[in-house]
């Protein structure tokens, strides 16, 4: 648990991957092409010392993830957000499946999620309820902009998602993750475009959309609709290594996200393998906004406001209750293996 | 032709500056998007590298065929080649840019046309100099009433000075500003439609309409999120744009 400023801070990080982008995986260049990409915008923003080789970051271990997020990122849990793209990589880039095994071991560490994509039709809609039977998922990770066949994308208001955003309704998958955010071929306003969450948001508010990368590069469009929505969040992963990186830029995005979208509807994400939790969590805890940027947008981003953003929204969320998470971290496989007890164990002490 | 009628290698880049990156709203020239450059004789052949693959084809596409007609506008160039290096639809474009094909052509899943794409970036670009533009009024110690009440004709551009003068109460008395801020405006207002007539207003809102002096405040919140977006884009990509040239070298 990561303490700052005399108080306790647990961080949920809502978005990690265990991916697999070895050679022997990927089937088109788009799979290399993309594996490429997220190493640039690692290379881009993380501090050199800390820079994995590309060899390192198209497939790592198991025991390294485990390490990374929660040995020494700071991470008390983390929420697994697979990414299929099934028709760049042999075996998905990050299956749900893939997770499950990390999930189980590790029980009480990580939130599994799903994933659906309209497109698949009624075997798709089995396939969802086959996810909830089998690991009792509560939200899903969507790629509006996944390739599959002909097509280049799918909406989120189109008819055929609204059947299955019914169905997740129904099976109490509440957790609408959408990626909408850096490029993958988007053609004009395409896949990534956000206003499709709009009428989603509207049409379900008993489900909560979680607009991943807050929308970049179109985040002035989310920041108008998750104002109207209150079911409306979102995920800061990539704006949050800019805190290291880029302070200032961050001060400004988290000012505009703070005044537009609101402290109670964002949530920490560290996109793990892109960026290690680490140095992440540690830069955004650190980060303050400037004097201007205080008087400009007339807010702080203050311990209370970084506690909700690191760990407390996801919470309510998941309807994890922090306290009594704690006293199960106490003495589970991870605290044992690491020697992290005490820092739990403070919870009940008093 | 004569032998002299060859461009220099400065003509071609004051050219290529003219060019921006639609979304960023940064010239491609101070982006380093520019890798290479040939001029032989009359003939220009220039390599564009982009900040990512998955570079928006549609972004890529406005880049290059502004490229290659802004150096065929030179009358020293008979022919501008275009070489998008390193992008996922590099071959597409490479082949539609420089046999003149129409962006629906190369790219049939496109939804909309490429004329739409490239007037919802103008008009973010606008709205985000709009922003620099009316706080630069209001540091002067212009009022709300009299931002939203200024047209085209109401603001003189000083000749080498980097001041302009804006006349307020019925030209009764002018105010010193800071000319790049509107001039900035003035650019994009005109690209946009917004500004045509000596007797247009200045500024609208995100949605083009007139601003009511109450609204004032509120249009500059929602247009310093717009100038965030497209700054905090600009990060991004020019985050990426230095990891690949790292690569690449």
């Amino acid at each position: 648990m990561y303490r700052h400023e005399g108080a306790d801070v647990f961080v949920i990080d809502a978005h990690v991957h265990h991916w697999d982008a070895s050679t022997e995986n990927i089937i088109h260049e788009g799979g290399e092409q993309f594996i490429q990409c997220f190493h640039d915008y690692h290379t881009a923003f993380t501090p050199a010392e800390r820079q994995w080789s590309i060899d390192e970051y198209r497939k790592y271990s198991a025991e390294r993830m485990v390490e990374d997020l929660f040995r020494d990122g700071h991470d008390d849990m983390a929420v697994f957000q697979p990414t299929y793209l099934g028709e760049f990589y042999e075996n998905g880039f990050n299956t749900i499946e893939d997770n499950a095994g990390l999930a189980e071991t590790y029980e009480g560490r990580f939130v599994l999620n799903g994933r659906f994509d309209p497109r698949e039709g009624e075997a798709g809609l089995e396939e969802l309820e086959r996810q909830k039977d089998e690991h009792d998922i509560t939200g899903v990770k969507l790629y509006t902009a996944e390739w599959r066949g002909d097509s280049k994308g799918w909406r989120l208001d189109s008819e055929d998602s609204f059947e299955y955003l019914e169905k997740c309704a129904e099976l109490g998958i509440t957790n609408i993750h959408a990626h909408k955010g850096p490029t993958i071929r988007p053609l004009n306003r395409d896949a990534f475009d956000v206003r499709d969450v709009d009428d989603a948001a509207t049409s379900f508010p008993e489900l909560n959309f979680i607009v991943e990368h807050v929308g970049f590069p179109r985040f002035d469009d989310f920041a108008h609709i998750a104002t109207q929505e209150t079911n409306v969040y979102g995920g800061l992963a990539v704006v949050a290594p800019m805190a290291l990186a880029r302070p200032r830029k961050f001060g400004e995005i988290m000012g505009e996200l703070l005044y537009w979208v609101g402290e109670d509807n964002l949530l920490f994400g560290s996109d793990y393998a892109l960026w290690e939790p680490e140095w992440v969590v540690e830069a955004v805890m650190e980060a303050e906004l400037t004097e201007d940027q205080r008087d400009e947008y007339g807010l702080e981003f203050d311990l209370e406001t970084k506690q909700k953003v690191m760990g407390e929204n996801a919470a309510e969320l998941y309807d994890i209750d922090i306290e009594e998470q704690k006293k199960k971290l106490a003495d589970d496989a991870i605290s044992a293996e690491f020697d992290l007890g005490d820092q739990y164990g403070g919870a009940t002490a008093d | 032709m004569a032998a002299t009628a060859q461009p220099t290698a400065d003509d071609v880049r004051a050219r290529l500056a003219a060019v921006d990156d639609p979304e960023l709203d940064e010239s491609i020239v101070d982006l380093e998007y520019v890798h290479d450059l040939t001029i032989d004789g009359s003939e220009v052949l220039v390599t564009l590298v982009l900040p990512t693959a998955w570079c928006s084809p549609a972004f890529a596409w406005m880049m290059a065929t502004g490229a290659r007609d802004e150096l065929e506008a030179l009358p020293t160039v008979t022919t501008a080649t275009i070489t998008l290096d390193d992008h996922m639809h590099a071959t597409e474009i490479n082949r539609g840019v420089n046999e003149r094909l129409a962006f629906e052509t190369v790219f049939e899943d496109a939804e909309d046309d490429i004329e739409a794409v490239r007037r919802t970036l103008a008009e973010k670009a606008r709205v985000s100099r709009q922003y620099r533009a009316v706080d630069a009024l209001l540091d002067a110690g212009l009022d709300a009433d009299q931002v939203v009440a200024l047209t085209r004709a109401d603001v003189d551009f000083e000749d080498e000075t980097d001041e302009a003068l804006v006349y307020l109460a019925d030209d009764a008395f002018a105010v010193c500003v800071p000319a790049d801020p509107l001039a900035d405006h003035l650019e994009k207002a005109a690209e946009t439609g917004l500004v045509r007539e000596p007797t247009d207003r200045l500024f609208a809102t995100v949605e083009a309409d007139p601003i009511a002096a109450d609204d004032l405040a509120h249009e500059q919140r929602r247009a310093r999120l717009t100038g965030a977006t497209i700054s905090g884009q600009g990060t991004i990509c020019e985050g990426l744009d230095r990891a690949r040239k790292l690569k690449r070298d």
